[in-house]
């Protein structure tokens, strides 16, 4: 279990998002303010971390044919403990969620995670993968709000951050952000679907654009040892 | 045979064991859920009319000018009446709530449920300023009311045209029910 | 009458499940290389949908609320996908083998698909009877077909475009898919019927 190379993974080099291709349809659906970003990257980490240490415990007793079905009786059940709690205490959350609380049921991610990982290792190794791997995707989230905000509406942290009476988290949604421009000035566009499919395409491409680089750069400087290697003998 | 018996034992349990948790959770937690949903269309009525209480008329669902009328109540200090009303959005239906007073004006408008795009159309149910301003622009108009682009008085919101069309005619609708009350 | 056509063409093209309401990318961008896996994956999708929309409501009206049990739907209504999916893949199996062949894995991963659970969700949340629930659920279904077929066939033509290296794969599809919805946003605010 080696912690480091986890989180490196989770956020980086396996980002179920951007790397790994799952899990698009809530990414681009609800990031259109901070307060939805946050609310839905900590909601799929919760649940992701559970269903893995749930998976993971029972790994040994599942049988294998119905092991799909019983992952998805686990999702089903987290999932909606999440989505009654959030209806209970945070509902201006769940009221602009909407069905895609319900939805992370069917998201990639988590299926994905306790088909590929948690049926195969420790408690322990399940439960860091599933807080580095929903940290990636939260970190995704954030990403494409602040971009999409930003350039869609002229503002930072809309529903989350409250800076009328000095800077403070608003955890009910009203926060009306930190206005950096006029809103008129701003590609409303960015608020809308093409905005999501367009920002999500950039990103994606950007992060490819960057793992190619490192990943040349490694073969070059590999290379080169093999090379240092061979002149030496 | 005995193999299929045995999965389809173990998935029933686990199902069993979910919704039993769920259960309990359901029990913590609905109380709460209700409660806040009857305080939200409460918080609705009296924002847009003040009354201590509210006499629901009972009259038939209909539809004017493509706007759903779902039910009229009247205020019972007789400051007017009180009109739900579900028209279409630009990303599905809207519910509002349009107080009426008696000489058939608007008194305030809040909308209870939507799904409208966030920095938007959801400005038009925000508490932030924005769509303070803009609710507060229905107070006082009459079954004429329409948006600047149409030769009327109401600003749209920035972005928003179809959502502040629906609230527009929404109004209008729920000032006409009131009107062919009698 | 007037409210069905407006579920129907509101499903189709106003708030078309891919480029409106972002229900169903996944199998959208994984299964839309080619022009018939894509009308195939579409068929299907419609069948399940509007086969799943029937059964939920079913299941929902008779079931649930009159127990109270409204927070297991979630539970119950993806048990209920799980299942007719599988039914589907096994009389897929048995009697449009080339069909079964040509959709492969994608088939199963209908189960997964989020306009599936999305539109048995929506039914719900609008409060649509039976008739209504089924026509939003195979018009949901036809205009997640209409999505994914226009899309291969503007990926077919991609794959011989000159882009940058770093927008190889996903990047490339997801800028074209936006410009796909920036079209269908023409239909926004069409009335029809109220």
């Amino acid at each position: 279990m080696n912690i480091k190379k986890q989180f490196k993974e989770g956020l980086i080099t396996n980002n179920p998002v951007t790397v790994q291709l799952i899990g698009m349809c809530a990414t681009m659906a609800i990031t259109t303010t901070l307060f939805n970003g946050v609310g839905m990257g900590l909601s799929v980490l919760i649940i992701l971390t559970c269903c893995n240490v749930a998976v993971s415990a029972i790994r040994k007793i599942i049988p294998n044919d119905i092991r799909l079905a019983i992952f998805v009786v686990i999702i089903a059940g987290f999932v909606t403990i999440v989505d009654l709690l959030l209806q209970a205490f945070i509902p201006a959350l769940s009221e602009s969620l909407g069905v895609f609380i319900p939805l992370i049921v069917v998201n990639c991610i988590i299926i994905g995670r306790a088909e590929a990982f948690s049926q195969k290792n420790t408690v322990g190794a399940s439960f860091f993968d599933g807080v580095f791997q929903g940290l990636g995707y939260t970190c995704v989230l954030i990403v494409m709000c602040v971009f999409r905000e930003q350039i869609g509406s002229g503002r930072f942290g809309g529903g989350l951050i409250d800076v009328s009476n000095g800077f403070r988290f608003t955890l009910d949604g009203t926060g009306a952000g930190i206005q950096l421009f006029n809103a008129d000035y701003g590609a409303s566009i960015m608020n809308l679907p093409f905005g999501g499919f367009i920002t999500l395409g950039l990103l994606i491409a950007v992060m490819q654009h960057f793992l190619k680089k490192s990943a040349k750069k490694k073969e070059a400087e590999a290379a080169a040892a093999a090379e240092a290697e061979k002149e030496a003998d | 045979m005995n193999k299929i018996l045995k999965l389809t034992v173990i998935l029933f349990l686990i199902c069993a064991i979910v919704a039993g948790v769920l259960g309990l959770i359901n029990e913590v937690t609905w109380r709460r859920i209700d409660q806040i949903q009857t305080e939200k269309t409460a918080r609705a009525y009296a924002a847009v009319l003040e009354s201590e209480d509210y006499e629901d008329l009972g009259v038939e669902p209909s539809t004017i000018n493509k706007v759903s009328i779902n039910s009229i109540a009247r205020a019972s200090n007789g400051a007017g009446y009180v009109v739900e009303v579900t028209f279409s959005g630009a990303q599905g239906s809207v519910t509002m709530v349009v107080g009426v007073d008696n000489d058939y004006r608007c008194t305030g408008v809040s909308i209870t449920e939507h799904s409208e795009t966030s920095g938007l159309g959801a400005n038009a149910a925000s508490p932030a300023e924005v769509g303070v301003n803009f609710r507060s622009q229905f107070v006082g108009a009459d079954d004429s009311v329409a948006l600047k682009k149409a030769g009327g008085e109401i600003d749209a919101l920035a972005g928003a045209t179809i959502t502040s069309r629906g609230v527009t005619n929404g109004v209008a609708a729920a000032i006409q029910a009131v009107k062919a009350l009698g | 009458m007037t409210n069905i056509i407006s579920i129907a063409i509101g499903a189709i093209l106003i708030n078309n499940f891919i480029f409106s309401q972002f229900l169903g990318c996944c199998p959208f961008l994984g299964c839309s290389s080619k022009v018939d896996t894509a009308t195939g994956m579409g068929l299907a999708v419609v069948f399940v949908m509007g086969l799943a929309s029937a059964i939920c409501w079913v299941v929902d009206t008779y079931l649930l609320i009159p127990l109270g049990l409204e927070f297991l739907e979630t539970l119950a209504f993806i048990l209920v996908i799980a299942a007719l999916v599988q039914f589907v893949e096994m009389f897929l199996k048995k009697s449009v083998p080339s069909l079964y062949s040509a959709l492969g894995i994608y088939l199963p991963l209908i189960t997964t698909n989020c306009a599936v659970l999305g539109v048995v969700l929506l039914n719900v949340q609008n409060h649509y009877n039976f008739i209504e629930s089924v026509v939003y659920g195979i018009t949901g279904g036809v205009g997640f077909m209409l999505a994914i077929v226009l899309f291969a066939s503007v990926r077919e033509r991609i794959a011989f475009a000159d882009y940058p290296e770093c927008f190889e794969g996903f990047p490339i599809c997801l800028v074209s898919a936006g410009l796909l919805a920036l079209a269908f946003m023409g239909f926004s605010g069409m009335q029809i019927f109220g």
